[in-house]
Order: C-alpha cells, then sequence, then structure tokens
C-alpha cells in the first residue's frame, strides 16, 4: 500500500482536490475497518464524519515517521465513533479481531472498463435507476431520485436491486467479484 | 416484515445520503432503524460492493461516500 500522507502537506493547506485524491484511497479503508459494528451501528454516517474529521485535522497531524498518519488517525476516530454510537444503544463494543480484511485497489483502466461495458448493457428502469444513483450531483435520498424518475420507493429499489445483480453477474462473466461478504 | 420491504430497506441503506442533525453531523438512514442485524450487515456488504464499482467508474477514482463529504467541505467554503 502506498504512503497516501505524500498528499498531507496540502490537505494541511486546504487543498481540496490533494484531499480528494486521499480520499480515494482511504475510503475503502476506513469502511472496511467498521464491518465489524455493522449489524448494529450504521456505518455509511461513520465513515462519512470521519473523513470530513480528517479533513478538518489534517493541519495539525505531525508525521511520526511511519506511513499513513492521516490514515491511521481516520481509522482511531471511525472507531471511536463506532463506539460511541454503540455505547448510546448500552451495547459493547465487539472484538476487534472480527475485522475484515483491509483492501486497497489501485485504480485499474480494464476493470473501469469491465464496469462501464456491463452499466451500459443494462436495460430499461434498472439502468435508469442505477443512472441516477451514480450521477446525481446532489447527492440526493432514493426517495427524490425515485420521484425524479417517476417512480415509488420500492419500485426504485427493487430496480436497484435488479441492476445489482445484473451488473454481478456481467461481471462475473469477465472475472471481476464486487461482492463483499457480510 | 416481507421480502420485498426488507429488501426496500437495505438497498436504501446502500446510498451515501445521510440526513443532517441539526448539530450538523450525519445521522444514520431511516431505513437502517428498520432493519434486523442481518439485514444492516447485507446493507454494508452491498455498499462495500456499490462504492468500488462508483470508484472504478469515476475519473477521480471516488466512490459517492467520497462526493458526498467533498461537497460538504466544498459546501462550507462557498458559505
Amino acid at each position: 500500500m502506498s504512503d497516501l500522507d505524500h498528499h498531507l502537506a496540502a490537505i494541511a493547506a486546504g487543498d481540496a482536490d490533494a484531499f480528494a485524491h486521499w480520499l480515494a484511497g482511504a475510503e475503502p479503508q476506513v469502511r472496511a475497518s467498521l464491518a465489524r459494528f455493522a449489524g448494529v451501528v450504521d456505518t455509511e454516517s461513520v465513515v462519512q464524519e470521519s473523513l470530513l474529521t480528517a479533513w478538518q485535522v489534517a493541519p495539525r497531524i505531525t508525521p511520526d515517521g511511519h506511513p499513513n498518519g492521516l490514515l491511521r488517525f481516520c481509522l482511531r476516530a471511525a472507531r471511536n465513533r463506532a463506539i460511541s454510537e454503540l455505547r448510546k444503544q448500552g451495547r459493547q463494543a465487539p472484538s476487534p479481531d472480527a475485522d475484515a480484511p483491509v483492501e486497497m485497489a489501485p485504480p485499474d483502466p480494464l476493470l473501469r472498463r469491465a464496469i462501464a461495458f456491463c452499466i451500459e448493457h443494462l436495460r430499461g428502469k434498472p439502468a435508469a435507476v442505477l443512472r441516477a444513483r451514480l450521477a446525481d450531483p446532489a447527492g440526493g435520498a432514493d426517495v427524490d431520485l425515485a420521484g425524479s424518475l417517476g417512480m415509488s420507493r420500492n419500485t426504485f429499489a427493487q430496480n436497484l436491486n435488479r441492476a445489482r445483480k445484473q451488473l454481478t453477474t456481467c461481471l462475473t462473466r469477465r472475472g471481476v467479484h464486487l461482492e463483499a461478504s457480510p | 416484515m416481507n421480502p420485498r420491504d426488507r429488501e426496500t430497506l437495505i438497498e436504501e441503506t446502500t446510498s451515501a445520503w445521510r440526513p443532517q442533525r441539526p448539530d450538523g453531523a450525519l445521522g444514520p438512514h431511516p431505513s437502517f432503524a428498520d432493519l434486523d442485524e442481518d439485514g444492516r450487515r447485507e446493507a454494508f456488504a452491498r455498499t462495500r460492493a456499490l462504492r468500488a464499482l462508483e470508484a472504478a467508474l469515476d475519473a477521480q477514482g471516488l466512490s459517492t461516500t467520497s462526493r458526498a463529504v467533498l461537497r460538504r467541505i466544498r459546501g462550507a467554503r462557498s458559505e
């Protein structure tokens, strides 16, 4: 894994584009680190809040001679936030050895082409729904995206499910496995 | 809960959208609360797969989660 701290000086100086590069490498790691909380805590909001905290704290991160200082900070922030959410529910933190393995996939043009091919070959409502999700510049809730497509909440979700299954089948035929185990 | 409603809740939870609390922090997706633990884990697994797909398609390698974080950063600056 490369050292994402090579973006740190620019991030600390307020460069949001440098932070975007850091995010591309860091987000999958932060999410994977929360696998053991997934049955109890909504990890998506924890991931987003922790990544935002990393941006805010970056100017105060001092290199310690080890790689990925900002990512290590963010992983701790995510774990602490998830534990805090657990405690609000009166629950104990699960054992850390239940963590999912951390993954780091470098950008892969072949993978991108395979996904683009499979999305291109989706048809009808599943295609419309998936494209709406991927292209939504405002990051709206599904209920709003469904409304913009003239669909009910349930219909939108069913078509998203169909799109995901069709994509998975198409990608599997091309030797790409995106499904992670729960 | 019937399987169709459960599927709807799981798919909705895979979205990067989250409601903002009065203090500005993000709260859990409303559908998350209605899922049992197995459903939540299923949503987590699907989300991981979807984010990998989104990032692979994006020119900058960013998922909808990362884009949502950047929107908040850039939105705060423009206020």
